[in-house]
């Protein structure tokens, strides 16, 4: 899970939120100082038929 | 002489929250327990060094406008979190060290301290965590 800074006050709008030792990441996400940005999951491959019958 | 004077620019964050233009006094104590250690013969009381256990009060201006004061203390109430505090908000170097108390508690937050003609000001104090100060 990565975080994205929603207020100045805790740095550049829209950048990532790195976290700090010791911080309180559900405090700052309930007053709404950073957002999470869920990790996109990667695209599954289409599915292909291969033929693996060779025929004689 | 040299004194380190307090003007306008001291530096604070709250849980990574810039709180600078909330606060208007901060008090940093480290503090280490002493243990009593003195024993038979001894004609005067001797100790040793315990557990850490510092303490920064900050006087602040309640807000509770979004992002402000309230929002940013509300839900650390009975947490550990991390705060700092430097004389500027210059760069960190030897003459600005950045003081840290990582993993302090809060134990209480005032909600109203009203008075009629007044501003409502806040003293929290957070207690307890590893302090340490930094030069770069």
């Amino acid at each position: 899970m990565t975080y994205v800074i929603a207020s100045s006050k805790v740095g550049v709008i829209g950048q990532p939120f790195i976290v700090a030792e010791g911080v309180n990441v559900a405090a700052l996400l309930e007053g709404g100082f950073i957002v999470e940005q869920s990790t996109p999951k990667p695209k599954k491959p289409a599915k292909t038929s291969t033929d693996t019958n060779e025929e004689i | 002489m040299a004194t380190s004077t307090y003007l306008s620019n001291p530096l604070v964050t709250v849980n990574s929250v810039d709180l600078t233009d909330q606060c208007s006094a901060a008090n940093l104590t480290r503090v280490i327990e002493a243990l009593e250690s003195t024993s038979f013969g001894k004609t005067a009381r001797v100790y040793v060094g315990g557990l850490e256990n510092s303490t920064l009060t900050l006087t602040m201006y309640n807000s509770f406008a979004a992002t402000e004061t309230y929002a940013t203390l509300a839900a650390l109430v009975g947490t550990s979190t991390t705060v700092t505090i430097k004389p500027t908000s210059a760069a960190t170097s030897a003459t600005n060290p950045v003081s840290t108390l990582t993993g302090c508690y809060l134990e209480t937050l005032p909600i109203v301290n009203a008075s009629l003609g007044s501003l409502d000001t806040v003293d929290v104090v957070f207690t307890g965590g590893v302090y340490s100060v930094a030069t770069s």
